[in-house]
């Protein structure tokens, strides 16, 4: 599904290169929710996530003149640098927990409860996040992208830095993955009440 | 996402939901197609979608950000945490250790080895002076 963007971002990101701060606290308020919860799942700790956007916003202040809007998408270019700071603190957080200065944990924060209307509605989507932490990194980046970013098949490629045939089957393969995790835990709460 | 928000929304950004940001277009538009039959994949991202949601403060995130490019730092250095972390200070003695261990070493080494004068002098059977080898009968004291 592609959308066509809204030349607003490419107009703060013009602004944000003459130096005007508002224009970067506008650009957050539209992409500071939806980078932060891809890189929440994808890292799967809430405090590691807060930390990449910051850095990527940061990014975005000091090389937004390097952005052309000729080349491709804002909210492309935006997932593509937070994709590559999300593998910098996963490079990082594994190094200081080999040398033991912190543990892998996932940590994220429970969503609002009025976001979840119902215990069963609860349930699958804590299956969902369950099955998503346990996809490969790849996949569950590429899904992110799609259900998050709601990015299409080229920009995934794009950000991931690969061809539209491989974020194709990272996509095919990470949403059959999940349909599978979906499946399995159903057939285990059928076998529980029954 | 409710109507009440999806109205919210609205005046924020726009009547045409597609020009939206993510994940607010992606949450209209499940809105809208709520009770309309659609795609197993689609139907599948929105449940992504929502288990992604997480509770964040754009603004909060904003004055975050707005703080460390005046502060200049993109990035906080590990070095600085690690240095004050117990298994990191450990680490910085262990390393220092191990540097004044092999300092020591070498320092030793330089002042119990042999010179190679020495062990000329030993070899030819001549007694060692300041400097030298001892002035020999000619013919002797080198080889």
């Amino acid at each position: 599904m592609q959308h066509d963007e809204p030349r607003g971002d490419d107009e703060l990101l013009a602004r944000i290169a003459g130096g005007n701060q508002s224009a970067l606290s506008e650009l957050i308020a539209r992409h500071g929710r939806g980078l932060r919860m891809f890189a929440a799942r994808y890292l799967g700790n809430a405090g590691d996530a807060e930390d990449v956007v910051q850095e990527v916003f940061v990014t975005v202040w000091k090389q937004a003149a390097r952005f052309d809007p000729a080349k491709g998408r804002a909210s492309t270019w935006l997932y593509r640098i937070t994709a590559n700071r999300c593998i910098d603190q996963r490079r990082r957080r594994a190094l200081r927990s080999f040398i033991g200065l912190d543990d892998i944990r996932d940590e994220v924060a429970a969503p609002e409860a009025d976001a979840e209307a119902t215990t069963a509605a609860r349930q699958e989507l804590a299956i969902v996040r369950d099955g998503l932490s346990r996809l490969p990194e790849r996949q569950r980046m590429a899904v992110l992208l799609r259900a998050v970013g709601d990015l299409d098949i080229a920009a995934i490629a794009e950000v991931m830095g690969g061809s539209i045939g491989s974020a194709e089957q990272l996509l095919v393969r990470g949403r059959r993955a999940l349909r599978d995790h979906l499946a399995m835990a159903a057939v285990s709460r059928e076998r529980e009440s029954s | 996402m409710t109507r009440d928000e999806f109205e919210r929304h609205s005046l924020r950004f726009g009547a045409a939901v597609e020009t939206w940001p993510a994940p607010f277009r992606q949450q209209a538009l499940a809105l809208l197609a709520a009770e309309r039959k659609d795609d197993p994949d689609a139907a599948l991202d929105r449940l992504v979608l929502e288990a992604a949601l997480t509770d964040g403060d754009d603004q909060a995130l904003a004055r975050k950000v707005l703080a460390r490019i005046e502060a200049g730092s993109a990035r906080p250095s590990l070095l600085p945490r690690l240095l004050f972390s117990p298994a990191g200070f450990a680490a910085c003695v262990a390393a220092v250790l191990v540097a004044a261990t092999l300092a020591g070493y070498q320092v030793a080494r330089l002042q119990d080895d042999p010179s190679d004068t020495e062990l000329l002098a030993l070899a030819s059977g001549s007694s060692l002076a300041d400097g030298g080898i001892a002035a020999d009968a000619e013919g002797e004291g080198s080889l």
